[in-house]
């Protein structure tokens, strides 16, 4: 994907500096729609990064069953959103925050809930695929055999589903035995995606899964994310704006650690109401 | 046209780099030219030490007559100056006969050289080498074969008869001595403990009065036979066979012959115990120090140094004090090792072993028993000695594994546990092992610190036996490193020792430099494949 | 062709969470512990010296009397072997890092490093005992050969720039590491030949007694020289490694922007690689100069052990890693020898943990410089 060209705000068309002055920021973000069923439910959420602040005051609802795409420009902590849906900031020491995210309604940051667990429940993919060096199948089974308390029968019943729900099956049936690492790099995100799914998570949360990956590959991931959807509630990040429109449902524009706008994709990319919002998916704003 | 027509360059021929360069090219030829130089040394000069060399006999302008193996040639001090005098160093033996070894003689002075066939070299118990000729071999109560008196006119027949005779009752003599061997280590230690815990048990004195009878009888019956023996300048000698470790005619083998013995010699030099103040016979009980000692080493510093390090990088707060204890455990893989010998020698040896012999083995003292160095404070000491190298190794393992990997294991509800056990350690292996083999092979070859907390010049027990509790953590213990180095400067006849020095010199750096092109070759291995990981 | 999911069990197992606890537990207590360990040995030479120091058990004049004769040798020592090692070391360096082809130099390294390995034992044994008597004997070939060297290599750089493209293309420069090397060893062969009819003409048959007679200079068999050579030779392959690090650590964009200015390579690696490279180069001496301070076997096996001061590099001493190695294990603990020798260990632990302090944070500001350098290109 080329780089977005960067220009200076003094060259930015007049009314959408007026489209900025209407309807001032301070009014909080633009959302334009309320999910019937949330999954997600973030509130007035704040991190900070050894002090500073990576969001802020942040609220959205993600619902369930439907594909949510975070766009918005590096930095903009989009990433640092989706990490805090799973607690991976817990890992980091330098990470403060306020605010709460609820699972189907249940605190996740509450004491009584198991880090593990909750990361079971929502499950991770990674901008750069990560298999673990052992084979395919030890691969998808890796998270299975964690929890334990399977038959062997049922753990291989449970990678041949994953595989298959990965459009992965095909390609790798005959090679479970192989190392993971033999796999190009588009087979390895979707065995990453394989071994997410495997644990059954209610969430899965996408992260640029596409951004290492050629275009047929790209492709191929696409179609998979939309194919989940009936059975997950998918959030995807992504730098693509293309690919947010190809895939999602719902997307949010976050901004300097801010949700700037968030409404159903159509509307969202073919009548944006905010002009920072317009900037961005135009390409006027890096 | 040429471009160098166009714009005028002086020549095609491309700038000089400048002296400077050509020196720095140099200087690692030189090194390589060092290195090599250093190691072609050892290696011919130890595997030369097994080699049957011919023994000539030698007669000198005065008429006297010796036989010995040439050692080395050097031109003699000359006052005149005038080059070419050169004298030469004769391995003798018969130091019974001569009171001497070695003869040195200048080659100006030799009327002829021979190697006649029928010489014999025998290894002895006693006085170390005899060479000259065999004269008849006397077995009990009868004449022996013999090659008659002046065995010199008896050509080759009489002598390879006599020789072959010869060689039978050594092979007698060996089976017995094999016998009485097995008594005395096997088979009389366990009478004696039986008897120190029950002194009164009939049975077992009457065996063990046997036992000893049996050994008596055997060694009797090895000292029935004997050989007569002459020096080249006709000195008999008279040597019963259980003296005889070892025959041959070097000046009658052939090539493979000579290939066999040198095969056996490497073989009794790694099998054998060091004769004679350490200048002959073999380093075995070196090797099992070495060994021993560097396995209980691996045992202490393997779990400690992972288990250091996994903290330092996966649970450690990363912070400044993280930091700056990741520094100093670097930089104590810089402290000189004599300091960890210090260290050895005040905490383990003086304050730990001193009150263990007070608590323990009060009714032994004023004699210490760990409250001396012994091979639990060695092992100890060079832990400690190698933790820093593992500790880094592991740490450098750990870094390289990339974050998405943890991140991969987490997100799948991994606890850390789980993630350390079944993702990041079994990825550090390859550098887990780099640093252990790196640690071993610093420790096989350190020798200062040992000085201090137990190694001995000559241990008369191994560290393990079949005694309870088997392995004796108390025992000081023999080491190769050291054995080189009490050999070479301690030692009353150093010409002597040279080869027995250079061979464990040759077989300490063996072990060394496998065990690093083993981690070196392992580290290649890790790099190549983080590299293609890191690459995605 | 996709199942539904099934309902996810609830499957929190505590069992998991205590082992995970024990788990790091035991990581944070056994690290501690270990890392204490190690960090100890500072800490005890510390508990035995400094109250007998202050307690004036030992006095000032015994601590002068009895360790500035070790001072003196260990600095000695460390100073000869630096002036074998350094050179050598650097010149290796530089020609690995900027002339040396890849290939050769993926070779050379790992077996500089095997040369890192060698026990000092054995270099110790060899240089005591082999090295010195034969120097001895050969005083003029041994002179003669530190002056060949260099020259010799010299004329081979002249030559090389005589000889056709060809020729110079078979032996390239960036080889030079590999053909100079029978090259030296004919020369060295060639000088020793040549020694005696030199020490003939220039010193009337007998350099040694020549040095007794015209320079006062009494020639001890095992000497500072030797031992400088000795443990040149085990100093040097470190002093390679880091400061071979350090060059090639260099970011690539910086020497290319002189070359394209037509700046030999030479001249780049001194204007712009080495000033770029200085403090990682500077960090890689120190690390050698606490090595050679450190050594223990190769000082006790060559140096004679005379606990002599004097400034003659031909003559021994006595270095304090050796004196601790020879006489605390007679020295009864507690008594004065034993407390002068525990101070020694000190001071020898205190010169190498702050010289290699400062090199690892030397060599740590030069990483972070080469990363933004990096950054830039």
């Amino acid at each position: 994907m080329p780089e977005l060209p960067l220009s200076p705000p003094s060259q930015q068309r007049p009314d959408a500096t007026r489209l900025e002055s209407d309807r001032s920021t301070a009014m909080g973000p633009i959302i334009d729609f309320a999910p019937d069923v949330s999954c997600l439910d973030v509130e007035r959420l704040s991190l900070s990064y050894d002090g500073k602040m990576a969001l802020r005051d942040l609220s959205l609802r993600v619902p369930r069953h439907r594909v949510t795409a975070f766009i918005g420009p590096s930095g903009c902590g989009k990433s640092t959103l989706l990490r805090a849906l799973n607690r991976l900031h817990d890992l980091n020491e330098a990470v403060s925050r306020q605010g709460s995210i609820r699972l189907e309604g249940q605190e996740i940051h509450a004491p009584e809930v198991a880090v593990d667990e909750l990361r079971r429940r929502v499950g991770m993919v990674f901008q750069a695929p990560n298999p673990f060096p052992m084979s395919i199948y030890e691969n998808v089974a890796f998270g299975l055999r964690l929890q334990g308390g399977l038959t062997r029968r049922r753990m291989s019943d449970i990678v041949e589903w994953a595989l298959e729900a990965a459009a992965l099956w095909s390609e790798v049936k005959d090679r479970l035995r192989a190392s993971a690492w033999s796999l190009s790099i588009g087979q390895q995100q979707r065995l990453v995606i394989a071994r997410t799914l495997a644990v059954r998570p209610e969430v899965l949360l996408l992260d640029e899964p596409a951004s290492a990956l050629d275009p047929i590959s790209t492709l191929k991931i696409e179609e998979l994310i939309r194919s989940l959807k009936s059975q997950l509630t998918v959030v995807l990040v992504t730098h693509n704006m293309q690919q947010a429109a190809r895939v999602s449902d719902y997307t949010a524009f976050l901004h300097d650690g801010e949700l700037v706008e968030y409404a159903p994709t159509a509307s969202l990319f073919t009548n944006p109401r905010l002009a920072r919002t317009e900037n961005y998916i135009t390409g006027r704003m890096a | 046209m040429s471009l160098a027509a166009v714009t005028g360059f002086r020549t095609w021929q491309p700038r000089g780099e400048g002296p400077w360069a050509w020196l720095a090219a140099g200087s690692v030829a030189l090194s390589l030219l060092l290195l090599a130089g250093l190691l072609t040394l050892i290696a011919v000069r130890g595997l030369g030490h097994f080699w049957p060399a011919s023994v000539s006999l030698v007669e000198l302008d005065d008429g006297q007559v010796f036989a010995g193996r040439a050692v080395r040639e050097l031109p003699l001090p000359a006052a005149d100056g005038a080059g070419g005098a050169r004298e030469r160093l004769y391995f003798t033996g018969n130091r019974d006969l001569d009171g001497h070894v070695w003869q040195w003689v200048a080659v100006a002075r030799i009327t002829a050289s021979e190697l006649p066939r029928e010489l014999v070299v025998l290894e002895r118990s006693r006085h170390g080498d005899f060479i000259g000729r065999l004269v008849e071999v006397v077995t009990a109560g009868q004449q022996g074969t013999s090659v008659g008196e002046g065995g010199r006119g008896g050509g080759d027949g009489g002598g390879t008869a006599t020789w072959t005779t010869l060689q039978e009752r050594l092979s007698a003599v060996d089976a017995l001595r094999a016998e009485r061997d097995e008594l005395q280590q096997r088979v009389i230690p366990p009478l004696v403990r039986r008897l120190e815990n029950d002194p009164g048990d009939r049975a077992t004195q009457r065996r063990l009065a046997e036992t000893n009878e049996r050994i008596r009888g055997l060694q009797e019956s090895m000292q029935t036979d004997a050989a007569v023996l002459e020096s080249v300048d006709g000195r008999r000698i008279v040597l019963t066979l259980d003296e005889v470790l070892r025959s041959w005619r070097p000046n009658a083998m052939s090539l493979p012959e000579k290939l066999g013995a040198w095969g056996r010699g490497v073989g009794r030099f790694l099998s054998e115990g060091p004769r004679a103040a350490n200048t002959a016979g073999g380093v075995w009980p070196a090797i099992f120090g070495t060994v021993l000692m560097v396995m209980l080493m691996s045992l202490l510093v393997a779990p400690f140094g992972v288990l250091a390090a996994v903290y330092l990088n996966e649970v450690a707060h990363q912070g400044r004090l993280t930091n700056w204890v990741r520094i100093a455990v670097r930089n104590l893989a810089g402290v000189p090792s004599i300091v960890y010998g210090v260290f050895g020698l005040g905490v383990f040896v003086y304050g730990i072993g001193g009150s263990i012999d007070e608590w323990f083995f009060s009714d032994e003292l004023p004699s210490p028993t760990f409250g001396t160095g012994g091979l639990l404070w060695a092992s100890l000491t060079l832990a400690l000695l190698t933790l820093p190298v593992v500790i880094v190794a592991t740490e450098e393992g750990l870094v390289r594994i990339p974050d998405h990997q943890r991140e991969g294991a987490l997100a799948l509800g991994a606890t850390r546990l789980e993630m350390l056990t079944r993702v990041v350690l079994p990825m550090a292996v390859p550098a887990m092992l780099t640093g252990m083999i790196l640690a071993v092979a610093r420790a096989a070859g350190e020798v200062a610190p040992l000085m201090l907390v137990g190694v001995a010049k000559l241990a008369p027990q191994v560290p393990m036996d079949g005694e309870f509790p088997f392995l004796h953590l108390e025992r000081k213990f023999m080491h190769l490193g050291y054995h080189v180095y009490d050999t070479a400067f301690h030692g009353d006849d150093i010409q002597a020792a040279m080869p027995v020095v250079y061979a464990t010199a040759l077989l300490l750096v063996l072990v060394v430099v496998v065990l690093n092109l083993t981690a070196i070759f392992l580290r290649h291995y890790v790099r190549a494949r983080h590299g293609a990981l890191s690459r995605h | 062709m996709i199942k539904p999911l099934s309902a996810a069990p609830s499957t929190r197992s505590p069992r998991r969470h205590l082992l995970d606890r024990l788990a790091t537990g035991l990581i944070v207590a056994g690290g501690i512990g270990v890392i204490l360990a190690v960090l100890a040995i500072g800490a005890f030479l510390a508990i035995e010296v400094v109250p007998a120091l202050f307690s004036g058990a030992l006095s000032q004049a015994q601590i002068t009397l009895s360790l500035s004769p070790l001072a003196w040798g260990t600095l000695k020592a460390a100073f000869w072997a630096l002036v074998f090692a350094v050179p050598m070391a650097l010149g290796a360096a530089i020609h690995s890092s900027v002339y040396m082809s890849p290939r050769l130099r993926s070779r050379v390294k790992p077996t500089l490093e095997l040369m890192e390995a060698l026990p000092g034992v054995v270099i110790g044994f060899v240089a005591g005992l082999v090295l010195a008597p034969w120097v001895e004997r050969h005083l003029t070939g041994a002179f003669a050969l530190l002056l060949v060297m260099p020259l010799g290599i010299l004329m081979a750089g002249g030559v090389w720039r005589l000889m056709s493209p060809a020729l110079r293309q078979r032996l390239p420069l960036a080889w030079a590491g590999l053909w100079l090397v029978p090259w030296l060893g004919m020369l060295g062969l060639a000088s020793l030949e040549l020694a005696p009819w030199l020490e003939a003409w220039l010193f009337a048959g007998d350099l040694r007694g020549w040095l007794d007679t015209e320079l006062g200079i009494d020639y001890a068999s095992r000497n500072a020289l030797i031992v400088g050579l000795a443990m040149g030779f085990a100093v040097m392959p470190s002093v390679y490694a880091l400061a071979e690090d350090a060059l090639s650590g260099v970011p690539s964009s910086l020497g290319e922007g002189a070359q394209a200015m037509g700046a030999t390579r030479w001249q780049t690696l001194w204007k712009v690689v080495l000033p770029a490279a200085a403090p990682g180069v500077f960090a890689a001496v120190m690390i050698g100069a606490g090595r050679a301070v450190g050594e223990t076997m190769i000082v006790l096996m060559v140096s004679g052990n005379a606990a002599v001061m004097s400034l003659s590099p031909l003559e021994g001493m006595r270095s304090m890693a050796a004196g601790i190695a020879i006489e605390l294990p007679e020295a009864v603990p507690g008594s004065d020898s034993y407390q002068l020798l525990i101070l020694a260990a000190l001071l020898l632990f205190l010169f190498t943990f702050l010289v290699n302090t400062l090199a690892e944070v030397v060599r740590s500001r030069l990483r972070r410089r080469y990363r933004r350098l990096g950054d830039v290109s």
